[in-house]
């Protein structure tokens, strides 16, 4: 065991070692490169046993990463945003052949306008596709989480790809403290890969991923995926468990940070949650009290432990780092669904931030904290809102200015 | 409201058949409303259409659960469980069925219970237009007849369906002869339908059922069942019977060697077997005998 | 592949067995089919095939599948890059001890004209260029098939498909050339690359059992006369692949590390006319009018390849 200093690329990358991965088919991309440079390394100096190979892009590497599991290989590989798009229909079609890999998402913001920081949409484009979600706050959890995710993949009760998200920029390039298992740790924790029913041998041919005609049976093994992810919950538990006893960390499908005695809660994901417990924080010296839920396992969507984290809640702020155009943020979407039924369900207040890596202020959280306040007071729920400061809007119309938009003018 | 419901294999018309019902009754003032449904563009897989017809717009979609008339283009297809063919079908109901067979026979054969009209249009087909691909126009006239369509539509609709379909004026005056002599031919017709009274609704177990998790190895679409194919008895599909005179084959093994299905087996003195339970009719071996030693039977006559 | 070459004379060389049995929902006279099922007496049970989107996706539909080898079917666009996941995972379970050398498969990509001209151009260049130890299997009947016989970049010049369905009067749209596959992946120079004929079964044999003991890709581009979509009657698939030969349209040859042999060459080709006739696709260009320009544009192609070539 080490404890050192670890970007997420990084401790994805040692996530990968650890895991004594066979294979990584790898294709470069704009914020996770480090992870791949990293295993090529290794792969080349002999320190991981098995195959690097570079890919011709993520569609073919997402074909070869899925098809080296259904062989019966462990399987890593990375990707962002617009490569993860590339490969979007490998995405539903490996979940479908009930192969277990790890595919690390750095999240980072899509075309159009093309960018290079973080936000949701990529990974959250990936949510009906069969595909499990981890999304990490911290780089210790990026690492912890890869050596969960196999554990739960391979599992013949899930039997899926899991994609573990974390963010570009505020993890992927940033270092902070990172303690490291030993293999030794590591092995104790998570056995080999051994193919239960996708292989390739002589002795046993097989066809895999092959047509089906016909609703009914289409809906079934549609539906058996859906049942395998449901069981991802238990089976996370139980690994999360068994994790907590190996290296004493302990990780559940949410988290509640000072949520517990609560009046109002925000609900966010990935690095920028840290910038919510900074918040709560200071709120709480105010004597105000806020607490901060944290989404961590996405898929399976954890209904239940969001509806009992939330309970009692005078009033919900969900700070989605995406946005579904024409629509509004996803997140606050699913926590709506979770809370439908509840007989008390708070009021859920919306909120558009971060997206493209924008920053999220002090000013921001306050206003947040403003509308929260306010409706425990009035119960006005106010429209959802984008954040953005005025600083920023003078910044904007500035660069418009500079582009040769003229100025600000109104329709 | 009439629910007609048409099975075939891909490429005996079935599609255009039900076109020409709906053009027909469409022409007539009636509201109608057709698709096919078919698996992939493959010649000699399953297929079904459907077409409604009504004097009220038509509110429903997708598959005929309950048809009133099913036309079978293909009589091995009652065989086959996957297609279905009198699935839904009340003992009220029609069938029209495109055999050589008498309708005794079929009807003892396949268990068919409703009132049943079997005509030889393969035959009629064959003699009057020469081309398999008119078995559309005579089970769509025919069919028209059954659903009580009048003449004058039959023929606009064949017009329409055949103009569209790129044929020449000579062959669909052709395809047109061939139209009225099926609709002609047919004897059965759909009982009247009473004005509409609601059925009462019969208070019954449900039955959704709930799925539960099977494992990956029952849940996934794979197959380890080693080469199983020949269950599906694609030799179904056949018009034409190739049969080897054993007497005059050479054992060149050009038969063998040329099916592209390899439903030709040779045995220790490498005399060549056709496996009639999977051959498709494709005739290839037929026409590649150096001796030309296989002749041709047609299957409904076997 | 250490072991002696099979040498094959006449077709009685040719296994008994099957290996894809018979069954499966594909046309009757098939001309591709007739190519897999001939490659697949070569090249032995002990095979994964791996499936880009085509007619060939529906040889396994759930419950059925009729190989005595495996399967797996991925996408239209990147059966190459499942052939490198299912290679590369075979050999490293070979190394780690975890997969035992009578378990390992030969790799076999089976792909139509369409994956394998346009689509899938990415995938198999990366496959060449990483010099993947895997076979390529392109069965060409010159047009996207499963969808319904639209234009693909291997559609022939004059040839009416469902997206070049031809003017009034015979004019054509189809104006665009066959695009030269076997140059694109020769350029990669890969140990061996061949084209096949159904019709030509020795020929077949020859050209899979010399590719046998080379290692790396091994590209075969196979003439698939196809019934449904050329507007034939099927007993002729073979009638039309021997054409096909006799008239010069389509030459069988092979490249070695990218050196040219045609394997067949005659003094006189038959005309070009004799295989265009009879085939729905071409029939305008007979009737209601000879379309002269085109039949002779047509002819030119096939006289100028042949005159490039060295006796």
């Amino acid at each position: 065991m080490t404890r050192e200093l670890l970007t997420g690329n990084a401790a994805a990358a040692w996530g990968a070692r650890l895991a004594e991965v066979d294979y990584v088919p790898a294709f470069p991309i704009t914020p996770q490169t480090e992870i791949i440079e990293t295993l090529a390394t290794w792969f080349g100096e002999g320190t991981m046993p098995g195959k690097f190979v570079s890919m011709d892009s993520e569609h073919s590497m997402l074909t070869a990463a899925g098809a080296a599991a259904a062989t019966g290989a462990r399987v890593f590989t990375a990707t962002s945003s617009q490569g993860l798009l590339y490969a979007a229909e490998l995405l539903y079609t490996v979940a479908g052949w009930r192969v277990p890999l790890v595919l690390v998402n750095v999240s980072r913001a899509l075309a159009s306008p093309i960018t290079l920081e973080p936000d949701h949409n990529d990974v959250l484009a990936a949510r009906d596709s069969g595909c499990l979600q981890i999304h990490a706050e911290t780089c210790q959890e990026v690492l912890d989480s890869i050596l969960m995710a196999y554990r739960i993949a391979e599992d013949p009760r899930v039997l899926l790809p899991v994609i573990v998200n974390l963010d570009g920029f505020a993890l992927s390039f940033t270092r902070e403290p990172v303690t490291r298992p030993s293999l030794e740790q590591v092995r104790a924790f998570l056995p080999p890969y051994s193919p239960t029913h996708a292989r390739f041998t002589a002795a046993r041919p097989m066809a895999q991923g092959i047509a089906v005609l016909g609703g009914a049976l289409y809906s079934f093994f549609r539906y058996q995926m859906h049942l395998a992810a449901q069981n991802a919950r238990a089976v996370h538990g139980e690994v999360a468990q068994a994790f907590r006893e190996a290296f004493g960390r302990r990780y559940g499908l949410v988290e509640g940070y000072r949520l517990l005695d609560a009046d109002y809660a925000l609900v966010m994901s990935n690095a920028y949650a840290t910038r919510g417990k900074a918040a709560i924080n200071r709120f709480r010296a105010q004597g105000i009290p806020v607490g901060l839920l944290r989404l961590r396992v996405l898929r399976p969507f954890p209904a239940l432990a969001i509806a009992a984290a939330l309970e009692g809640k005078k009033a919900v702020a969900v700070i989605d780092q995406n946005l579904s155009v024409g629509f509004g943020g996803i997140t606050v979407a699913e926590v709506a669904s979770a809370l439908y039924q509840e007989r008390d369900r708070p009021p859920l207040l919306s909120y558009i931030g971060g997206l493209g890596g924008k920053d999220l202020s002090d000013a921001e959280f306050d206003q947040i904290l403003q509308d929260l306040q306010r409706n425990a007071d009035t119960g006005h729920v106010p429209p959802p809102r984008l954040l953005y400061t005025e600083r920023e809007d003078a910044q904007t119309t500035a660069f418009l200015e500079v582009a040769g938009k003229g100025t600000r003018h109104v329709e | 409201m009439r629910r007609i419901r048409f099975h075939g294999r891909g490429g005996q018309g079935m599609k255009t058949a039900s076109r020409i019902v709906s053009t027909a009754a469409f022409r007539e003032g009636y509201d109608t409303q057709d698709a096919p449904i078919y698996g992939a563009e493959r010649r000699g897989a399953p297929m079904a259409a459907f077409t409604r017809i009504d004097h009220a717009p038509i509110l429903e979609r997708g598959m005929i659960a309950a048809p009133d008339l099913v036309v079978v283009a293909d009589e091995t297809l009652f065989d086959d469980p996957q297609a279905g063919v009198l699935r839904g079908l009340q003992a009220s109901g029609t069938v029209l069925a495109n055999s050589a067979h008498a309708p005794a026979l079929l009807r003892e054969r396949y268990g068919i219970v409703p009132a049943l009209a079997v005509l030889d249009f393969t035959g009629l087909v064959l003699s009057h237009v020469g081309s398999l691909a008119a078995l559309s126009v005579a089970l769509g006239a025919a069919t028209c007849r059954v659903a009580g369509l009048c003449t004058s539509s039959v023929e606009q609709a064949v017009q329409e369906e055949l103009e569209a379909l790129g044929l020449s004026a000579d062959r669909i005056e052709r395809n047109l002869d061939l139209a009225r002599l099926c609709y002609e031919r047919v004897d059965v017709w759909l009982p009247v339908q009473p004005a509409a009274v609601p059925a009462p609704v019969a208070v019954s177990r449900p039955q959704v059922v709930t799925l539960t998790y099977q494992g990956p190895w029952r849940g996934t679409p794979s197959v380890a069942a080693p080469a199983n194919t020949p269950l599906r008895k694609t030799g179904n599909w056949r018009v034409w019977r190739p049969v080897i005179d054993l007497a005059r084959c050479t054992q060149c093994w050009m038969c063998f060697v040329s099916c592209p299905d390899g439903a030709i087996a040779l045995d220790d003195a490498d005399t060549p077997h056709i496996d009639y339970e999977v051959c498709k009719g494709c005739l290839v071996c037929v026409e590649e005998c150096p001796t030309h030693t296989i002749h041709t039977l047609r299957e409904a006559e076997v | 592949m250490s072991n002696e070459p099979k040498a094959y004379r006449n077709i009685k060389d040719l296994a008994r067995e099957e290996l894809i049995l018979p069954g499966t929902p594909l046309c009757g006279g098939c001309g591709g089919l007739e190519v897999l099922r001939l490659a697949s007496k070569v090249l032995g049970e002990r095979v994964v095939f791996v499936n880009a989107a085509g007619c060939f996706t529906l040889l396994a539909l759930f419950p059925y599948t009729p190989f005595r080898g495996s399967w797996l079917y991925t996408t239209m666009a990147s059966a190459p890059a499942g052939a490198q996941g299912v290679r590369d995972a075979l050999d490293i379970l070979r190394a780690k001890g975890r997969l035992s050398p009578e378990e390992d498969l030969q790799v076999v990509v089976v792909a139509g004209d369409g994956s394998t001209y346009d689509m899938a151009l990415s995938a198999t260049s990366g496959t060449l260029h990483r010099n993947l130890d895997y076979w390529y299997l392109c069965y060409d009947n010159e047009a996207y098939g499963n969808t319904g016989m639209q234009q693909s970049s291997a559609t022939p010049f004059g040839a009416r498909t469902a997206t070049t369905p031809g003017g009034a009067g015979g004019a054509v749209d189809g104006l665009l050339g066959k695009k030269d596959i076997f140059e694109i992946w020769r350029a990669h120079r890969p140990p061996y690359i061949a084209t096949v004929s159904p019709r030509h079964p020795i020929d077949l044999a020859r050209k899979f059992e010399k590719a046998k003991q080379l290692k790396g890709p091994k590209l075969f581009l196979a003439f698939a006369p196809c019934p449904t979509g050329w507007g034939y009657d099927p007993a002729r698939t073979q009638a039309y692949a021997r054409l096909g030969v006799e008239c010069g349209l389509f030459p069988l040859k092979e490249a070695v590390y990218g050196e040219v042999t045609h394997t067949y060459v005659k003094r006189t080709w038959r005309p070009v006319e004799e295989y265009l006739r009879g085939q729905g696709r071409f029939e305008h260009l007979f009737e209601p009018v000879r379309q002269e320009a085109l039949l002779h544009l047509l002819q030119e192609g096939v006289d100028r390849y042949w005159a490039g070539v060295p006796r």
